[in-house]
């Protein structure tokens, strides 16, 4: 939380829209793009390449982010130490473990251009994993996603689907039978 | 053969230089060596970027017009406008079209809902 509040006096915020993103249900490089548009200043019709006018942009629920595919056990985030060697590697469900801001924080880094304005980009993005922020005295106006065009299921991924919701609806059928026969007995007892 | 100096032929040149490079930092506007060199530089990139120049300007106004069309969410995109415009065979370029978006958004959008149909 201290952190969040860190580095607010060097950006200039007068004019600046805070937008907040609601990362709960979103797919992660989706989202990140949309923040990566917003924190460059590229929504506005005042868009400079040799200034920064990009909006202060605060995410929240980073731990409610979602990915397609098997991405949760095979995205491997790596990156080398500088020693020889020392090439690191974690797995996209560690690193929800360990802090899941930073992988929403490394999408839009890497989706931002690489020039002298980036980490003053970086400077405008707040990342909180729940949906509590300190900043609850600004004016946010919350960032809604522009419409999408979800392709429907392939086939395989369909049938996965299907299977495990009957398998759910097993389980609760045997739950509530046992609830009866439960009852039942107790009914039988005190009978 | 009698000995000639060559005089203030030289030097006339150079302040002549010198004046255009008054503004430079440091020895760029001091040493005289230095000084034709920067010149050159300076001649060359002007001549290169009044073509750039024409390039980066269509850029930005392509930039900012998309920023205000995709800002209608009805996933409308700055290429969709384009080829409606084209369909209507309205004479706009993209400089008025960047200034009608930074001065008078409604405006624009006017234009584009017009187009559509």
């Amino acid at each position: 939380m201290q952190k969040a509040l860190a580095g607010l006096r060097r950006i200039n915020l007068e004019g600046l829209r805070w937008r907040v993103f609601d990362a709960k249900g979103q797919v992660l490089g989706r989202l990140a793009s949309q923040v990566a548009t917003v924190v460059q200043g590229k929504d506005k019709p005042t868009y400079a390449p040799n200034r920064d006018d990009g909006d202060m942009c605060i995410v929240l629920n980073a731990k409610d982010i979602c990915v397609t595919g098997r991405k949760l056990k095979n995205k491997v985030y790596y990156w080398h130490t500088g020693y020889i060697g020392h090439l690191k590697e974690r797995t996209l469900k560690e690193q929800m473990e360990r802090d899941p801001t930073e992988a929403i924080r490394k999408a839009v880094l890497r989706m931002l251009p690489r020039n002298k304005l980036r980490d003053d980009r970086d400077r405008k993005l707040r990342i909180f994993p729940g949906s509590e922020h300190p900043f609850g005295d600004r004016p946010l106006e919350p960032y809604v996603m522009p419409p999408r065009r979800v392709r429907e299921l392939r086939p395989r991924v369909r049938r996965a689907m299907i299977r495990e919701q009957k398998k759910a609806e097993m389980q609760q059928s045997n739950k509530d039978m046992r609830k009866n026969r439960k009852k039942e007995v107790e009914a039988e007892v005190t009978a | 053969m009698t000995r000639i100096r060559r005089g203030y032929i030289a030097r006339r040149r150079r302040t002549k230089m010198r004046l255009f490079v008054s503004s430079f930092r440091g020895a760029h506007s001091r040493l005289s060596r230095t000084i034709t060199q920067q010149k050159i530089r300076a001649l060359v990139s002007a001549h290169r970027d009044r073509d750039r120049k024409k390039r980066d300007f269509r850029r930005l106004w392509i930039t900012r017009i998309n920023a205000v069309i995709r800002g209608n969410l009805v996933s409308y995109s700055y290429s969709r406008l384009i080829y409606n415009l084209y369909k209507a065979q309205l004479v706009l370029n993209r400089k008025i079209l960047a200034q009608i978006a930074i001065s008078n958004r409604n405006c624009l959008y006017m234009i584009s809902n017009e187009i559509i149909k």
